[in-house]
Order: structure tokens, then C-alpha cells, then sequence
């Protein structure tokens, strides 16, 4: 090639390459601190341009559905709990999940997380759920039975302080309630089986189950019990066991009834470049990130490819949720926990009898469903 | 060429020797005190966000349980209207930052206080929570919702209260910050809520324009940021476990050049100290490499000399050590050449000197024969010619020459016969002479010589060992010295012979209390015809002769002062015999 061909073919190459950086993916996450390290590092890694923006999970799903009501400020990519999906499909919020995503090799949990109305409407990016967590040389329980739970925590009184780990929390009242018959949903709530659980849970504070600490440091307090060996069997899900010092010594078995939830990244209808959000999408649920988080934070991969490369832990975790139940999947089931948690503390403190409560409970989620009168 | 070359060179070594260790280690700690500034910087803006957000929270969350307290206490009794008023009465006096309050049923329907528009706070409202800032009057407002539950927990209603913001400024305005640096509280939309500044709070969002702020509401908790020249310090308000649920963040931001001033000033230090310590180095080296190569240069010229074959006379060069041993390298090798060059000089001069000697020899030959017969004749002839006869003066003085010219021609030859084995005299074997005797038997032979110059002869004989040398050789050695010393008008003669310290030799001195030979005639007295005596009066081979037939010994014969006074010292060194 002559010398001035070259220039002029050199000068057109460089006037056909992009002067301007891609506009950056607005990614709005409930990621927990830790979390978020790892996903920054993630992004980085793969040189993608993300402008990331964190919802307090507490108030994700109301500030999320303003968000997205007011088309204002739309992201592309969200990060949403498993059991807000309802409400904001039925909002006509989200974007279905596009086939290329659909059609990966999602496990039978995951893909029942993103699924409504027979429709899968995000990537699953987590699944969790509440599982027993027992030292290896701990007894079993003889089943994953609740009656069996408590047999073999009070065979554990002498060895442990209190040896049943539980939280004064709705989502750890659920596998009573369902003991009992009941659910979470407005519908299933009458009768007295749900009285009859939550008076058995309940009853568990004090004795077998330490009592409850100060408001908003349930999560500290359980680990600082389960190092000091003061829990023999710990009900908890996988967010507990990330920083577990010892992971490799700990045992995990199922518990009946237990919730099984998740974390979906969904992309909003109101998104201005969905096919990016999708695209972060699937780099977050790549295999190697699955990995990562798997080994970080014992979190059960979404993705069966993922699985066979799991942790042991993650893996033991994710055979014990493989017989947990979803929570009702229903537009209003994250706000039945407002009603259902003041009602559990005023028990368990002594403030309101079991009855009391689920009668004001009742009434609540009838409000919530619009039955009430 | 070569000195200044080598100073050059030496300099710039020593230069490069200063200036990489200094522009290094200044570089190093450049670099190291801009991190430490900047690490320093960024912590105290990270303490000082975390003071302030703590301050924000501890407002907000004494508001909030005092609001949580009293709804819980409306739950139990919300049929009781005059208690209700009372309790938002005692709400709004205690709790300065409430700016209204109101208290909605489950639905949403306004039971007590102010209107709530555009709040969700329906039993959908997710529980309690502080929401996003408002700026629909002066100051910024935010809502603060709390649900009011009974003892049984079963919500009876909600308590809404509508919370002045100034305080988040004025918690901003009183911390003290340093030169161009600002505090700023973002909502959840990237809105300020408050600066610490003067510019006045405007509900347009940060959020895409200022990259501090899109990564203080992207963290879930604190970090820092530099860009567009500004160093930010962040924290998201929902790490504060009290603060769950608010999406606030608070930024601590200040221009690079105001932050990390003490970095430029240290830089700056730095840099002028590392630039006198380089021209210090500089000069240090200059001076350094003109001194340490100075002697080598004059080496480098004296070796040039040396080279050229030319006397060097200068003083030695010193130098400190290994410059010190290649200067006295250099003139052992320079006294060495000189005295190979001499060596040379002698041996060349030898050679020509024995050509003569035999030249001179076969000259004299032929001359002895005629010239006896002249000396005959003129002999014959004075015997012819009576006293007062006019002839009789020429022919004495013809014979008289001729008689003199026998002398030079005798000496001559003496000078050039080959070494002869004589016959033992004095008592000695062959080869051998005994001192005291050959002393002795001279003094006797120059007895009338020293008579007629009025001189003594003084002998003093220690040695006792027979000597390698052929008596009549010795003595016609110490004949000549002592003759010679009374040709020179000396007055007392001495010959001594000792033993030489170790007893291998012995040493005989001839010494007078003559005028003494010049140090610059000392070597040169041994050489063939080489005289200082009156012209006529001496042939210049006496000495050469003593010369020769002491070196023929194995001896060695030398000259110097009389160590007893005035006058010159020969000092004859004869191997004692086997």
C-alpha cells in the first residue's frame, strides 16, 4: 500500500471511531453494603459504564413504584425482592424477560421466582430462604418438622444458653403458621391455626429462643450468638452465612414450611435503553458472577451451570430450599409483614394475646384486599 | 587532553552520583507526602460527614421516636379527640423540627391536624419511614411517617408529620471547614436539601451532574471521589442504622487546590531543598573531581616526560591512597628509567672507552720504541755537550719530555694489560696480599715523595685476613692514592685497613687534608684521562688504573668527603680471601 494511501485510510479509520463515551446504564439495587463492593468490582471489571443508585431495602418497593409511576429518572436495570414482582406486573411496570434471557439454563427454584401469570418477567439473581443451621457435630433434627425442630433444640438446653435461633420476624412466623394451616394471605389467615402458631412461636422467646433485642439489631445479635456457641440450631437464610467464620463446619437441613424467596433484576417498562439493562442483566447472572457471590456470600446461584460449581454450603442451602414454599404471589403479600410484625412483637411481649392479635391482623389484610367492609 | 577529559568525566559521574539519588529520594517523598496529604484529607472529611450524619440522624430519629411514642399512644385511646389534641399540642411544642402534623386513618382519610396532600399514607404505605425532601415552601421540608398501632399491633392510623429541614443547615453551616470546601445533603433524587454555603437551595437535581453525587447515592456507604478538580468525601445516609429507609447522602466537597495546599507547599519545600542539595552536591563534585584528578594529571604529564625521555625534576606528586602509590609508582619507574639510561649511557661510554684503550695501547707500542731512541739520543747528546753549551738547554728539556711522554706511555699500558698472575711478594700467596704488609712496604717506597712535600703519612692496620687481590696490585693502588694526595699538597695523609663489618671483606681508606674532590668530579675521577690536576702535571689514567685493578679483584673503590675534617676519603673495598 502507498505511503499516502495508508494516511488517508489511517485518517478515515480514526473519523469513524466513536468520539463520545456510551451513556452509562442507570442500575437501581438494594444490594447490601458488602454486596455492592462486589458488584461495583464486577461491573468494573467488565468495563461496563453503570450509574448505580441504591434503594434502602426497607423502602424499595414503595420508592421504586414512584419512581416508576413518575417516569421520572427510569432505570434501566432494578434489583427488586422476589415478592414485589406481583405488585409492580400488576402495575404494568416491568418489561417482560426477553427470550434470549428466558431460555438460559435457570433452575426450577429461580425460574419460579421470575415467573407470574405464567410469565417470567426478570433474571434471577438470588434465591434464599430460611434453613436450619446446626454445627456438623450438632444432632439433626430427626426431620425437618417444626415438632422435631423444637425436640432436638430442648435436648440442646443443657450444652447451649438458647439453643433454637429465631427472630421475632413475620417471615420466621410463616412455617408456624403454616404448620397450623394458615398463610400469608388474607384469605388463609382465618380460624385458629394462625392463632395457634403464632401463640407457639411466640412461646419460644424466652426459653428456647433468646429473648428478642432492641429493634433493628436482630442480625448482629444472631451472629454474635452463633459465634459465642449459644445457638445450637440457627433458622436463617443465606444472607446470615456469607462472613460465617468456619463455613466448612456448619451443617444445613431444611425446615417444613419454610418461605422460599429471592432477588430478581428486572428492567421497567419506562426504561429509556432496556436492551443495556438486560445486558447488565445477564452480566450480573453470568456464570463466574454467580460464582462470586456464591463463594462470598453462600448465596445459591440461579443458574445451573453455576450450581455444579457451587460451594458446598451454597449447595447444602439450596437442597434444603428445594422443598420450601414461595410466599403467596400476590400484589399485596410484602405488605402483609405491616400488619403481621406488630402483631408477633405485641405477643411475644406479652402486650396482646394470640387471639387479639390475628383478630387485628385479620382485619388489616382485609383492609389490605379490599374486603373490609 | 587527557586531565581536563578525566575531570569532566569524573564529574559527571559524580553529578549523575547526586542528582539520581536526590531527584529519587525526591520523588519518593513528593509522592509520599501528597498520599499521606490526600489519605489525611480524605479521612478527616470522611470523620467529619460521619460527625455531621450522626448529628442529621440523632435530630431525625429523636423526632421520629417522639412522633413513634405518640402515635403509639393515640392507637391505644383514637376516640379520645380532646387527649388527641393535647398530644399534637405537646408534639409540636417538644419537637421544634415538626412543622405540621396530622393523623390519618388506615384509608387515608384525615382524622386530626393539617392537610396531608401528595403523601402516601394509606395502609399501602409500606409502614413508617422519612420520604425525599419536599421544597414547596422556603425551606425544605420532609415527611415523616409513622404508623400508629395499638397494643395489639393492628394499625388505628397514621401520624404524618411534616419536618423542617433548616436544621440539616444549620448543623451544616456551624462545622468548620477549611478554605473552599462545602457541605452538602443530597436526597434520594440527588436534590439538595442543604449547603453549607450561602447559595440558596434549589430543588434541581445533582444527580448525572455532579459525579460525587450520582456515587454517594449509588454507595451504600461511604467513599471518596476525585473529579471535574474537586476532592469529594461522601456517605450515604443508610448505612445510619436509625436513618433505614432515607435515601439521603451527605458530601463533604472542596476544591484539589485548597485541599492538598499543604502537599503543594511540601512539594514545593521539597523541591527547592532538593534543588540546594543538588547544587551543593554539584559543587561539592566539581571541587571534588578538580582535586582528585589534579594529581593525576600531573601524573599524566610526568609520565608524558618520562616518555619523551626528558629530566624530570619537579617535586613528586603526592595523592591519597591509591593516587599516592601510582605517583611513587611513577617515579620508582622514572628513577629506574634514568638509571637504566645511565647504565646505557656508561656501558656505551665503556665501549668507547675500551676502543680507545686499545687504540691508545698499540699507539703507545709504537711510540716506545722511537721514543727511546729520541730519549737515547738526546742523552748521548747532552753527554756531548759541556755545561753552558747553547744546545745543552734544548736537548734537557727534549729529554725531559721524552722522559714524560715514557710515563703517559708507561701508564698506558699498565691501564690496558690484561690482568697477570704475579709473583708472591710481601709474604702473601698467590693471588692474595696481606694489608699490614703492602701498607707497611708503602710507606716505605713513598717515604722521599712525602719527605719533599713535607707531608705524614699516618697507617693504622686492623685487618689481619689475607684480601683477594695480587699484592702489587695493591700497592701500586695505594701508591697512586697517597702520591696523589701529595701532589695535592696535603700535609696528613692516613691509610687505614679494618675489616668489613661481617668480616667478608676488608676496608682500606686513604684519607688527606686536601682542597677535597667536588661532589660533580666524584664520578668522573675514575675515568680515563679524566685530570684536575694543573695541565702537565698528570696523565689522568692514575685513578682509572686504581679503578681497574681493584675491579679486577672483585673490589670497589669510591670517593668522598674526609668524615675527620676537610680534604676526600677513598674508601678501597677488597674481598677477604677464601
Amino acid at each position: 500500500m502507498r505511503p499516502a494511501l495508508a494516511f488517508a485510510t489511517m485518517l478515515a479509520a480514526c473519523g469513524n471511531a466513536p468520539t463520545a463515551a456510551p451513556a452509562p446504564i442507570h442500575f437501581l439495587h438494594t444490594f447490601a453494603p458488602a454486596e455492592t463492593e462486589l458488584v461495583n468490582k464486577a461491573i468494573a471489571d467488565r468495563g461496563l459504564a453503570v450509574e448505580a443508585s441504591l434503594v434502602p431495602f426497607a423502602r424499595g418497593q414503595q420508592v421504586i413504584r414512584e419512581i416508576l409511576r413518575a417516569h421520572h429518572a427510569c432505570p434501566d436495570l432494578i434489583r427488586i425482592d422476589a415478592t414485589w414482582l406481583p405488585g409492580l406486573v400488576a402495575d404494568d411496570l416491568l418489561a417482560p424477560l426477553p427470550p434470549a434471557l428466558a431460555t438460559l439454563d435457570w433452575s426450577p427454584e429461580a425460574a419460579q421466582l421470575a415467573t407470574y401469570r405464567d410469565q417470567l418477567w426478570g433474571a434471577p439473581q438470588t434465591v434464599d430462604g430460611l434453613v436450619v443451621v446446626r454445627d456438623a457435630g450438632t444432632p439433626s433434627p430427626a426431620s425437618p418438622a417444626i415438632a422435631d425442630l423444637v425436640a432436638a433444640a430442648k435436648a440442646q438446653t443443657a450444652a447451649f444458653a438458647h439453643p433454637l435461633g429465631l427472630r421475632v420476624d413475620a417471615y420466621w412466623l410463616v412455617p408456624w403458621l403454616r404448620a397450623e394451616g394458615a398463610e400469608l394471605a388474607p384469605d388463609r389467615i382465618a380460624g385458629g391455626g394462625a392463632a395457634r402458631g403464632l401463640a407457639d412461636f411466640a412461646a419460644l422467646f424466652g426459653q428456647l429462643a433468646a429473648a428478642p433485642p432492641p429493634l433493628g439489631s436482630e442480625a448482629p445479635d444472631e451472629l454474635r450468638r452463633w459465634t459465642e456457641h449459644e445457638l445450637a440450631y440457627w433458622v436463617t437464610g443465606p444472607w446470615q452465612l456469607g462472613n460465617l467464620a468456619g463455613r466448612d463446619a456448619i451443617a444445613v437441613s431444611a425446615l417444613a414450611h419454610a418461605p422460599r424467596g429471592g432477588q430478581l433484576l428486572v428492567v421497567p417498562r419506562c426504561a429509556e435503553r432496556p436492551d443495556d439493562g438486560w445486558r447488565l442483566a445477564a452480566e450480573l447472572t453470568s456464570i463466574d458472577v454467580e460464582l462470586i457471590f456464591s463463594d462470598a456470600f453462600a448465596a445459591v446461584p440461579t443458574r445451573r451451570a453455576a450450581l455444579a460449581h457451587a460451594t458446598p454450603l451454597a449447595l447444602a442451602i439450596g437442597a434444603a430450599l428445594a422443598n420450601a414454599e414461595m410466599l403467596p404471589r400476590s400484589p399485596i403479600t410484602p405488605l402483609l409483614f405491616d400488619d403481621l410484625n406488630p402483631a408477633l412483637a405485641a405477643v411475644v411481649a406479652g402486650d396482646a394475646t394470640a387471639d387479639e392479635a390475628i383478630d387485628g391482623v385479620r382485619r388489616g389484610w382485609a383492609r389490605l384486599s379490599g374486603s373490609a367492609p | 587532553m587527557t586531565g581536563p577529559t578525566l575531570r569532566w568525566r569524573v564529574l559527571v559521574v559524580l553529578s549523575l552520583a547526586a542528582v539520581l539519588p536526590t531527584v529519587v529520594v525526591g520523588s519518593l517523598a513528593i509522592s509520599r507526602a501528597r498520599h499521606d496529604v490526600e489519605d489525611e484529607v480524605k479521612r478527616g472529611a470522611l470523620a467529619h460527614i460521619r460527625a455531621l450524619g450522626q448529628a442529621l440522624d440523632g435530630t431525625l430519629q429523636d423526632a421520629r421516636r417522639t412522633v413513634e411514642l405518640a402515635a403509639g399512644q393515640w392507637a391505644d385511646a383514637p376516640g379520645d379527640n380532646r387527649g388527641t389534641q393535647l398530644l399534637l399540642r405537646r408534639l409540636r411544642r417538644d419537637v421544634p423540627i415538626v412543622q405540621s402534623l396530622s393523623i390519618v386513618d388506615p384509608n387515608g382519610a384525615l382524622l386530626f391536624g393539617d392537610p396531608v396532600p401528595g403523601v402516601d399514607v394509606g395502609s399501602h404505605s409500606f409502614g413508617g419511614y422519612i420520604g425525599d425532601a419536599m421544597f414547596s415552601g422556603p425551606r425544605p421540608t420532609v415527611h415523616l411517617v409513622v404508623q400508629a398501632r395499638g397494643r395489639t399491633g393492628e394499625l388505628m392510623g397514621v401520624v404524618v408529620a411534616s419536618l423542617d429541614l433548616g436544621f440539616v443547615r444549620e448543623i451544616l453551616m456551624s462545622a468548620r471547614l477549611g478554605p473552599g470546601a462545602r457541605l452538602l445533603v443530597v436526597d434520594g433524587s440527588g436534590v439538595p436539601v442543604a449547603t453549607s454555603d450561602l447559595l440558596p437551595t434549589s430543588p434541581t437535581s445533582l444527580a448525572g451532574k455532579d459525579p460525587a453525587v450520582d456515587r454517594a447515592l449509588a454507595s451504600t456507604v461511604e467513599g471518596t471521589l476525585s473529579a471535574n478538580g474537586t476532592v469529594s468525601a461522601y456517605r450515604n445516609l443508610s448505612s445510619y442504622q436509625s436513618l433505614r429507609g432515607v435515601r439521603w447522602a451527605i458530601l463533604h466537597q472542596q476544591p484539589e487546590a485548597e485541599a492538598y495546599a499543604l502537599a503543594r507547599t511540601t512539594t514545593r519545600d521539597t523541591l527547592v531543598i532538593g534543588a540546594v542539595a543538588l547544587a551543593l552536591a554539584l559543587a561539592l563534585g566539581a571541587f571534588f573531581a578538580t582535586r582528585l584528578t589534579r594529581p593525576l594529571a600531573a601524573l599524566a604529564h610526568r609520565a608524558d616526560a618520562i616518555a619523551a625521555g626528558q629530566i624530570v625534576d619537579a617535586p613528586p606528586v603526592r595523592g591519597p591512597g591509591e593516587i599516592g602509590t601510582l605517583a611513587h609508582s611513577v617515579d620508582e619507574m622514572a628513577k629506574r628509567i634514568a638509571e637504566r639510561a645511565e647504565l646505557s649511557a656508561a656501558l656505551a661510554r665503556g665501549d668507547r672507552l675500551a676502543s680507545v684503550g686499545v687504540m691508545s695501547a698499540q699507539v703507545a707500542h709504537e711510540i716506545n720504541n722511537p721514543l727511546t731512541t729520541v730519549l737515547g739520543y738526546a742523552k748521548l747528546l747532552l753527554e756531548d755537550k759541556p755545561d753552558g753549551h747553547p744546545d745543552r738547554a734544548a736537548l734537557e728539556l727534549i729529554a725531559e719530555e721524552a722522559e714524560r711522554m715514557k710515563k703517559i706511555i708507561g701508564g698506558l699500558l699498565e691501564y690496558a694489560r690484561a690482568p697477570r698472575p704475579s709473583e708472591p711478594m710481601l709474604g702473601s700467596a698467590a693471588g692474595t696480599a696481606m694489608p699490614a704488609m703492602v701498607v707497611r712496604h708503602v710507606g716505605e717506597l713513598v717515604a722521599p715523595q712525602l719527605r719533599r712535600a713535607r707531608a705524614r703519612l699516618v697507617t693504622d692496620v686492623t685487618a689481619t685476613a689475607p684480601i683477594a687481590i695480587e699484592a702489587h696490585a695493591l700497592q701500586q693502588v695505594l701508591v697512586n692514592l697517597v702520591q696523589n694526595a701529595a701532589q695535592a699538597g696535603c700535609t696528613a695523609i692516613t691509610v687505614t685497613a679494618a675489616p668489613a663489618p661481617g668480616g667478608v671483606a676488608t676496608i682500606i681508606k686513604v684519607a688527606d687534608d686536601g682542597p677535597g674532590i667536588a661532589a660533580a668530579d666524584r664520578t668522573r675521577v675514575f675515568d680515563p684521562f679524566y685530570t684536575t690536576k694543573a695541565p702537565g702535571t698528570g696523565t689522568g689514567l692514575g685513578l682509572a688504573v686504581c679503578k681497574h685493578l681493584v675491579a679486577t679483584a672483585g673490589g670497589s673503590i669510591d670517593v668522598g668527603d674526609n668524615p675527620n675534617g676537610r680534604g676526600a676519603e677513598f674508601r678501597v673495598v677488597i674481598p677477604n680471601a677464601a
